[in-house]
């Protein structure tokens, strides 16, 4: 048998190649994260002073509504005789949520990274300190892809695509306030470490209750 | 005396409050063939994913492989790469290609990926391998299922409705199929609804009923 | 009897003296009659927290001990805590108004307290749609677990966020001047919603307990299986 990792990125690639696919991250959830985009204006008000000042918030907003979408898109949905199946591959759960969360991860990395472009075309905001952003975004991606997979597990098979995101987003908060802080941080020139350090703390917890949960949870089936 | 493949006493099942098994026990020996029968929602495929490991029962125990039913889960992980399932809906990722299906299934075994074209040329899928799953019919569906067990060769054998869908020579691979395990020493359970179908391939049939075996243990003959 | 009900006893005699001593106390100086919503606002978020910690500690403790009274106890106490969350954020709101002019504001208790409320109807949906209570006790303590992880980050994160935005401070109902008599009337209110909370939840394991004996005569012989409502066809009149 392969050892763990061999099975984490077996699992990961099989998710990913799934998806290539079907096509459903880059057709469908980034277009409607980016039509989303679109729509507050048109709610609060084309005023560029405006739309620059709440760029940022609007782009990390999104970023965590919709993108916890990706987690429960419909090619990562297992039916019974796929769960059987991996069942009975002898697979180490901790190993299927290691492989999952990588993917999603990955696919959360595009999504923010094709939604930015959009951000600051529409909101024309200028993105300073961009050097840090480039380690904001895929901290952002791990955590939200990270709670996304370990809140699917726990809601698998129950109104999966409309209870994730309710467990996800109250949760999501801290992610979504240091985001936003550091952000804005940058462009004040104020100090942004200690909310850089939330993000990682947040990403390591959650990494070791889904590792330690994962066996739990998948013999938890009816 | 080798012990039994399969061993289940005073297994119930319950899914919810709804009871589908209740009192079953059935035991098969090594090297034998069984056929399970009954009427629509008698309970065979809940009986099979017992078996399989994949649903613990509510009361009894028993052994599969010799790994418990009951208590943690290590031995039953251990023996579950030698259990060889095969459902009702077929367990192929639909946008992958039926090479990709069975090629995750060695990599994750760790079988050389080298030997899935071979195995899907015996199933007589060599020419379609790069079809998508989701385009293929139902019959080549499950003949991929079958080189998915050509390839991993499981000790267990747990085909629920092996012959539906299939055409006269993919028949033929089921009976195969079961002449493997049976020559490894394993045994095989065979749920059909097609009694003459499965008659030759079989030791004697067991007949579910009232979610318990009945009385009536016919065999072949 | 009485032995049994006594709790409820207690739970009906606390609050009914809490309730007429609101009332009957002087009104506070500054905002008057408008003050008494505390005594059913303040009780009301302090149990919310409660009910709330009750819910994490029972998941934990199902997690370790596997013994399904925890889950009752942790799936009670988020039954009984929701409704008190939602009483304590409307009333912080009717309150608020008046005071500050505006319904909601986001001071960093408020927005916690909220987040809380979310994650309690996230609970108890996921409760919802699960049937097989061993299933459900496991799902729904991991789903405790992972709030005790993040519910700190998010009140640190929170606090945080306002601190670095140096709000005006704000008055909360419970923070303000208070004459003894007042305080007294508080402090009663606060023992009564306590024994209130108590009362219910135990009567909510109760009714629990009475479902899962239901759920084990299913398993009695006398209960037919599944397949027994599947009878042969009957041909003659199929056409």
């Amino acid at each position: 048998m392969p050892s763990f990792w061999r099975q984490a990125i077996e699992l990961g690639r099989k998710d990913l190649r799934t998806e290539v696919r079907s096509g459903e991250v880059l057709m469908i959830t980034v277009p409607f994260g980016a039509a989303a985009l679109m729509l507050i204006p048109l709610a609060v008000g084309t005023d560029a002073p405006l739309l620059e000042r709440i760029g940022p918030g609007m782009y990390w907003s999104v970023v965590l509504l919709f993108g916890v979408l990706v987690t429960v898109r419909q090619s990562a949905v297992e039916g019974q005789a796929q769960e059987d199946l991996l069942g009975l591959l002898g697979v180490d759960a901790a190993a299927r949520f290691a492989g999952r969360a990588g993917a999603n991860f990955l696919l959360l990395l595009l999504f923010e990274a094709l939604l930015a472009p959009v951000a600051l075309a529409l909101y024309d905001t200028d993105p300073a300190g961009f050097w840090w952003l480039l380690a904001v975004i895929p901290l952002v991606a791990a955590g939200l892809s990270l709670l996304g997979t370990l809140a699917a597990s726990i809601a698998r098979s129950v109104a999966s695509s409309t209870l994730v995101p309710l467990i996800v987003v109250p949760l999501a908060v801290p992610m979504l306030l240091a985001a936003t802080q550091i952000t804005e941080g940058l462009r004040i020139q104020a100090t942004i470490l200690g909310w850089l350090l939330l993000l990682v703390v947040m990403d390591l917890l959650l990494a070791v209750a889904g590792v330690l949960s994962a066996r739990p949870l998948q013999e938890a089936t009816r | 005396m080798l012990q039994d493949i399969v061993d289940l006493k005073g297994i119930a099942v319950r899914i919810g409050d709804t009871p589908i098994l209740r009192n079953l026990t059935l035991s098969v020996a090594p090297g034998e063939v069984v056929g399970l029968i009954g009427s629509n929602g008698s309970g065979k495929t809940t009986l099979l994913r017992v078996v399989a490991t994949l649903l613990p029962p509510s009361e009894g125990d028993g052994t599969v492989l010799g790994a418990p039913l009951r208590g943690t889960g290590e031995e039953r992980y251990a023996v579950r790469p030698r259990i060889g399932l095969i459902g009702h809906v077929p367990g192929l990722y639909p946008n992958l290609t039926l090479e990709e299906n069975i090629a995750f299934i060695a990599r994750m075994r760790g079988i050389p990926v080298s030997e899935v074209p071979l195995v899907l040329d015996r199933v007589g899928l060599g020419l379609a391998r790069g079809r998508k799953a989701a385009h293929c019919s139902h019959g080549m569906q499950r003949r991929a299922e079958f080189a998915r067990l050509v390839l991993t060769k499981p000790d267990l054998l747990l085909l629920d409705e092996a012959h539906a869908g299939l055409d006269p020579q993919a028949a033929d691979l089921v009976a195969a199929l079961v002449a493997g395990a049976r020559s490894r020493g394993g045994a095989a359970l065979v749920v059909s609804h097609e009694h003459a179908r499965i008659a030759p391939l079989v030791d004697r049939f067991v007949e579910l009923r009232a979610g318990a075996v009945a009385d009536t243990e016919w065999s072949r003959t | 009897m009485i032995q049994r009900r006594w709790l409820d006893i207690a739970a009906v005699g606390t609050l009914a003296t809490a309730f007429v001593t609101a009332l009957v106390v002087p009104g506070e100086q500054t905002q008057g009659d408008l003050a008494r919503v505390i005594f059913v606002h303040v009780p009301a978020a302090w149990l919310a927290y409660l009910a709330f910690g009750v819910t994490l500690l029972g998941s934990i403790a199902y997690l370790a001990t596997k013994k399904i009274r925890w889950d009752r106890l942790a799936a009670a106490s988020a039954e009984v805590g929701v409704y008190f969350t939602g009483l304590a954020i409307a009333l912080g709101m009717i309150w608020g108004k008046p005071t500050w002019g505006v319904w909601w504001t986001w001071d960093a208790r408020l927005v916690l307290t909220a987040v809380m409320f979310f994650v309690y109807l996230g609970y108890l949906a996921l409760r919802r749609g699960i049937q097989d209570p061993d299933v459900r006790a496991r799902r729904s303590a991991w789903l405790g677990i992972l709030g005790v992880v993040q519910i700190p980050l998010v009140h640190f994160s929170v606090l945080w966020w306002r601190t670095l935005h140096q709000p005006p401070t704000i008055l909360r109902p419970g923070e303000m001047q208070m004459d003894p008599p007042f305080f007294g009337a508080l402090m009663m209110a606060l023992v009564a919603y306590t024994v209130v909370y108590a009362a219910l939840v135990r009567r909510n394991m109760e009714y629990a307990e009475v479902e899962a004996q239901l759920h084990d005569a299913m398993a009695s012989e006398e209960i037919e299986v599944a397949g027994a409502a599947i009878t042969a066809p009957r041909y003659g009149e199929v056409n």
